[in-house]
């Protein structure tokens, strides 16, 4: 299993792609963080927060977290990517079990996501920082919004890392994997959220919206944790996803020859 | 001793029988010619051997276990397919550093095979740049990454030009004064009749031949032996 875990680990930081999806991160969390304070700001923009409250303020540092996306990408395209460039025939060859392989990569994609996440959330975090230096009379952050922007990244990062690569196991087609996700995430699941909002709290939407929820209950964007699960249990039921699609990927997609 | 046992094997694919009952032994120590015309079941028949493809039914054992319950398979047994699993964005030395991590083999053996195959040039280029011989000395290179004493080549000669040809002439009989087994597939038959010991001729996934190469071939050629077994004559 070491000799595996350093064998993924030399896939996730020799490809280039994944060096790009890090970047993408950065870019999403700190232009997230570094825009928010002049929609905040703008008496016109309907949000009618205004910077002087503590709580917009931590809202703009909790946009910091917007890049999660890319810690799914970065799971599908650990498992899928073998598909896609062909590499699967070499990696079970070398581990011809492939439970452990699975194993292997949800451990990396974990760490992979994490990683990115926090990398990304540090930046954005950054970005807000700076932007909000522009806006003298902004509120000061809470002392929590900076240690709890963070935990949500670590705890994101590593859970949508592993859903990635379960969700890039059960479906082996890269592309389909990932702009299946990305229309799932943005375009299915808000309707989903909006046709019966009683069960979208159990949607991967709500469930990721309720993992980041940072104690921060502002219905004025949108966010209102009240109506979503506690972060906790949150968290378990989307590793509880992860759970199921890897199960279906170890009956189906991973049973299937290798070409 | 058969280092490799093939028995009953039968790989379906749809309705069609891409292997089709097929029994044979290769014995240790010896190289063995794995031939027949495109679309045999060649390229399939070694996929269920190394465990990439499940078999419909039959087995295809190497010392006498499936290849998935070898531990450290890369260390008993070297591969080249069709597919050669390196990704292209990566460079030469990283995809077999890839490899030797999860085999547990020091990058340092990654170097000396680099030069093995005379590749060591252009082992820091990535491989979307690699000519087709390029990629086929890499993919030889990956085979004998752990020192193994069984390898399997499917056409490992495919690409390679009348310098790499000897070149892989010379360094499959290296390989096999150490005692290793080789089972190869190749369509190059006048090379086959130089280079091995037993023959396995198959035709529609069906077994048409197998023995010495004296014994298939006679008096006459590889090339007329085949192409009389297969119904390919003029
Ligand atoms: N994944 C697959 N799905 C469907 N049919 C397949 C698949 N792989 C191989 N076949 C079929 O099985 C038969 C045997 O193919 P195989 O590749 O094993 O032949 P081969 O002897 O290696 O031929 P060649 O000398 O051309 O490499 C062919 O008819 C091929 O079309
Ligand atoms: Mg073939």
């Amino acid at each position: 299993m070491g000799a595996l875990l350093k064998s993924e680990w030399r896939k996730l930081i020799y490809a280039r792609a994944h060096w790009g999806l890090l970047i993408g991160a950065i870019l999403v969390a700190g232009l997230g963080t570094a825009v928010s304070p002049v929609i905040l700001d703008n008496p016109d923009s309907g949000f009618g927060l205004g910077l002087e409250q503590t709580q917009s303020v931590d809202a703009v540092y909790a946009n910091a977290i917007s890049g999660y996306f890319f810690a799914i990408i970065i799971g599908i395209m650990l498992m899928s990517g073998e598909f896609r460039h062909g590499t699967a025939v070499a990696t079970f060859l070398t581990a011809p079990k492939r439970g452990t392989v699975l194993a292997t990569k949800l451990a990396i994609a974990a760490i992979g996501g994490m990683l990115v996440m926090v990398i990304a959330t540090a930046a954005g975090l950054t970005a807000g920082w700076i932007a909000l230096s522009f806006f003298p009379d902004a509120a000061s952050p809470t002392n929590e919004v900076f240690i709890n922007t963070l935990l949500a990244a670590v705890v994101s990062g590593a859970i949508l890392g592993i859903v990635g690569v379960a969700l890039g196991t059960l479906v082996r087609n890269q592309m389909l994997a990932i702009t299946g996700a990305l229309i799932y995430l943005f375009v299915i699941d808000p309707i989903l959220l909006a046709l019966a909002p009683d069960a979208g709290k159990y949607l991967p939407v709500g469930l990721i919206t309720a993992m980041l929820a940072l104690d921060i209950d502002a219905p004025e964007f949108g966010i209102d944790t009240s109506a979503y699960l506690p972060p906790l249990t949150a968290t378990l039921v989307l590793l509880g996803y992860g759970a199921v699609f890897a199960t279906l990927a170890i009956a189906t997609s991973l049973r299937r020859d290798i070409e | 001793m058969a280092a490799i046992a093939i028995s009953g094997l039968v790989k379906t694919y749809g309705k069609q029988n891409a292997v089709d009952n097929l029994t044979a032994n290769i014995t240790k120590g010896r190289i063995t010619g794995f031939l027949g015309p495109n679309g045999a079941g060649k390229s399939t028949t070694l996929r269920c051997l190394v465990g990439l493809s499940a078999p419909t039914s039959g087995t295809a054992l190497i010392y006498d276990k499936p290849y998935r319950d070898l531990d450290n398979p890369l260390s008993k047994v070297g591969t080249v397919l069709d597919s050669r699993g390196f990704h292209s964005a990566l460079t030469g030395k990283q995809n077999l550093r890839v490899v030797a991590a999860a085999a547990g083999i020091p990058d340092s053996r990654v170097d000396e095979v680099l030069e093995m195959v005379e590749l060591k040039d252009a082992a820091g280029k990535r491989m979307k740049i690699y000519s087709l011989g390029m990629k086929q000395r890499l993919a030889l290179a990956g085979a004998i990454l752990g020192d193994p004493e069984i390898l399997i080549l499917d056409e490992p000669a495919n690409g390679l030009d009348p310098a790499g040809i000897a070149w892989l002439r010379k360094f499959l009989r290296r390989l096999a004064e150490g005692g290793r087994t080789i089972l190869v597939s190749s369509h190059q038959l006048a090379e086959m009749q130089n280079t091995v010991d037993d023959v396995i001729i198959i035709n529609k996934g069906k077994l048409i031949a197998s023995g010495s190469m004296k014994e298939v071939i006679g008096d006459g050629s590889l090339e007329d032996a085949f192409l009389a077994l297969t119904g390919g004559e003029l």
